[in-house]
């Protein structure tokens, strides 16, 4: 991704509503998609569901069962749907907050999971499961300040007299990301032996256990991040010229690194606390909103959110369905789809 | 050869005669035997153990590890405890094996601990680290036998070769035929009634169940239950919400209160709703009597069957 300066510092007015057009339409058109593919998706799964009951009861939002039997009924909407909508929360949340980090920092590989924010996050859930097991709101709370310590841990680590050159991020990130990870396997160590096993599952990304207390709390964070990073969007498009630049055209580059680092860390404890860590969806997603629609963030920020929603319920129906009545962890089709996905990606760009 | 082979089992002839009163028929076969007198050191006799490896082990073993809970209560259920000179953090019974040196856990033992105990046989679970660890401690010259029960005959045939091991065939026997007894007795009591179809519930979130391969599989069948993910593969599977749900289960067992102690006491969000928590047939029960293939596994038999089918055990 390369960001050339006249595309953003010579936008005059003209430019700018056919950004704000083509923003519309494009997310108009991705959000079409989204619904689509959430009435789709909730059709699949490891037990078959009559298709046009189903879709009459989808219809009304669940008023009518429209000949669903009882359990049926369960399945599509206690069951299918929360997923679904937890899935999008998640995707939605990763992929904005990988967008907002890459502007910032400036940085094309900037991603919670590459950074060790995810890992962060994963420890804040972990002390909130073990000592504050049975309250789930708990788990967000101290998700996101393990999210932000760890973003200030790698912002500290990585900023060197010259600045945060990619190579001191990335190097900052993983050993953020292992120290982390040790500190993981310390504490399931000590844990119960058993509540190990689907603590490591946990740390794969899974969406099953999709909690009706976190599922409104995941999916509110989601919407209003997104919002205030598409809100700082043109504060972020000056900083990728640099930040002294960005201060020259009058960015108050301090209060912006502040909302970006706040609302990122806010996603991505979210999302960890409700799923655990899934991988890549902060990188490859970014990426294919930029590729496709360009690199404006007024644009590629919300853009990414929803095709993050789009790729998580995806991989998440794979994940549910491949070797159903068994499950994988979401977190393992995200990378199998992801890596390769990015390597093509850099290739092409 | 044969002479010796005939010598050494008019030494053992109670032993023999006990492992092939126990082992009729094929499983005989897979305890093909041969002891060997050396001059100089003890009677060493070669065992196949369940990962079908030939190991060699002094009989009577008196300096004896375990690795796994279950090998732990049968070395005490057979009254030799006494030879038990190392045991994992998680071997908590009988209260007596707490007093016995720890050397780590089921997966992750302490080697030096274990080579400074001096122990003369190794008792094992799983085959998993088999090949590093077993290489360690034969160039120490102690035996790693594996014992894996997989199903209750599993359970037997480990207290018998454990047993043999330790020189305590009588109380060996003595124990299986109990155990036995106390099947047969809960087998007897549900014949004939049509089996309740059961959802084994191991974690609620995320939804883990017990697949083909879990030892409380062949439990729940012998309780007079019918596990609704009796064929899913594996031993314990992580299952589907919604295919937990769709099989109407009639029942649904949570095994908690024992090592797992409050976890696992409360039915999955997916499952609160089915008509098996509806009518209230959800059934606590010791997971340790569930999850550990050893003597206790009969109380856990027992109690699955008397929760499941309560007017066959009305007196």
């Amino acid at each position: 991704m390369s960001i050339t300066a006249s595309g953003f510092v010579n936008s005059t007015s003209r430019q700018n509503r056919v950004t704000l057009r083509k923003t519309l339409i494009s997310c108009l058109a991705l959000f079409a998609a989204l619904l689509l593919s959430i009435v789709l998706m909730s059709l699949i799964g490891s037990e078959a569901l009559p298709v046009r009951d189903s879709l009459c009861a989808l219809a009304t939002f669940g008023a009518s069962s429209c000949g669903l039997s009882q359990d049926q009924f369960d399945i599509l909407f206690q069951i299918r749907l929360p997923r679904i909508l937890l899935a999008a929360a998640v995707g939605g949340s990763l992929a904005t907050a990988g967008a907002g980090y890459q502007a910032l920092l400036r940085n094309p590989l900037a991603e919670p999971y590459l950074l060790g924010i995810s890992n962060g996050a994963a420890v804040g859930t972990m002390i909130a499961l073990v000592f504050f097991g049975t309250n789930e709101w708990t788990r967000p709370l101290l998700a996101f300040t393990g999210a932000l310590v760890a973003t200030l841990a790698v912002y500290r680590l990585a900023r060197g007299r010259a600045g945060a050159t990619p190579e001191r991020l990335i190097l900052a990130g993983v050993i953020v990301t292992t120290f982390l990870s040790s500190v993981i396997v310390f504490v399931t160590t000590l844990m119960d032996a058993t509540r190990i096993r689907s603590f490591t599952f946990w740390l794969l990304g899974d969406l099953s256990g999709s909690s009706k207390t976190l599922l409104p709390v995941a999916i509110t964070i989601a919407v209003a991040g997104t919002l205030a990073l598409t809100l700082n969007a043109r504060s972020l498009n000056l900083l990728m010229l640099g930040e002294r630049d960005a201060f020259d055209l009058g960015v108050e580059v301090g209060r912006v690194r502040v909302v970006v680092f706040v609302v990122a860390s806010l996603l991505v404890g979210s999302s960890v606390a409700a799923s655990g860590s899934v991988g890549y969806v902060g990188l490859v997603v970014p990426h294919l909103a930029r590729l496709s629609l360009g690199s404006d963030n007024r644009i590629s920020i919300p853009a990414a959110a929803l095709l993050g929603a789009l790729f998580v319920i995806v991989a998440d129906t794979i994940a549910r369905t491949i070797i159903a009545p068994r499950e994988l962890p979401v977190g393992a089709i995200t990378a199998l789809i992801g890596a390769p996905l990015f390597i093509y990606l850099l290739k092409r760009a | 050869m044969l002479s010796r082979n005939f010598r050494a089992s008019a030494i053992h002839a109670v032993s023999i005669l006990a492992c092939a009163l126990l082992l009729a028929g094929t499983l005989a076969c897979t305890h093909s035997t041969s002891s060997q007198q050396s001059p100089e050191g003890p009677v060493r006799r070669e065992l196949t153990d369940d990962a079908g490896r030939r190991v060699s082990v002094p009989v009577p073993t008196n300096r004896v590890i375990s690795l796994a809970p279950n090998l732990t209560e049968i070395v005490f259920a057979i009254g030799a405890g006494d030879r038990l000179v190392g045991r994992t953090t998680y071997c908590d019974f009988p209260a007596e094996a707490k007093a016995v040196a720890a050397v780590g856990d089921t997966l992750q033992p302490s080697l030096e601990r274990i080579i400074s105990l001096q122990p003369q046989v190794v008792l094992i679970s799983t085959s998993s680290q088999l090949e590093v660890f077993t290489k360690q401690l034969q160039n120490q010259n102690i035996a790693v036998f594996v014992t894996d029960p997989r199903d209750l005959d599993g359970v037997f045939r480990s207290i018998e070769q454990i047993g043999l091991i330790l020189g305590h065939t009588q109380q060996a026997e003595q124990l299986i035929q109990n155990l036995r007894d106390r099947t047969r007795a809960v087998e007897e009591a549900v014949k004939g009634r049509p089996p309740v179809r059961v959802f084994y519930q191991l974690s609620a979130e995320p939804l883990y169940t017990a697949g083909h391969d879990a030892f409380v599989t062949d439990l729940m069948r012998r309780a007079g239950a019918m596990s609704v993910t009796a064929d899913v593969p594996g031993a314990w599977p992580k299952y589907s919400n919604e295919s937990a749900l769709a099989a109407q289960p009639e029942a649904i067992i949570l095994p908690t209160g024992g090592s797992m102690g409050a976890a696992n006491s409360t039915v999955t969000e997916a499952l609160a709703k089915s008509s098996a928590a509806r009518q209230g047939r959800v059934y606590k029960i010791n997971d340790d009597h569930l999850t550990r293939p050893g003597p206790r596994s009969v109380d856990g038999l027992e109690a699955m069957a008397r929760a499941l089918h309560p007017e066959a055990f009305k007196q």
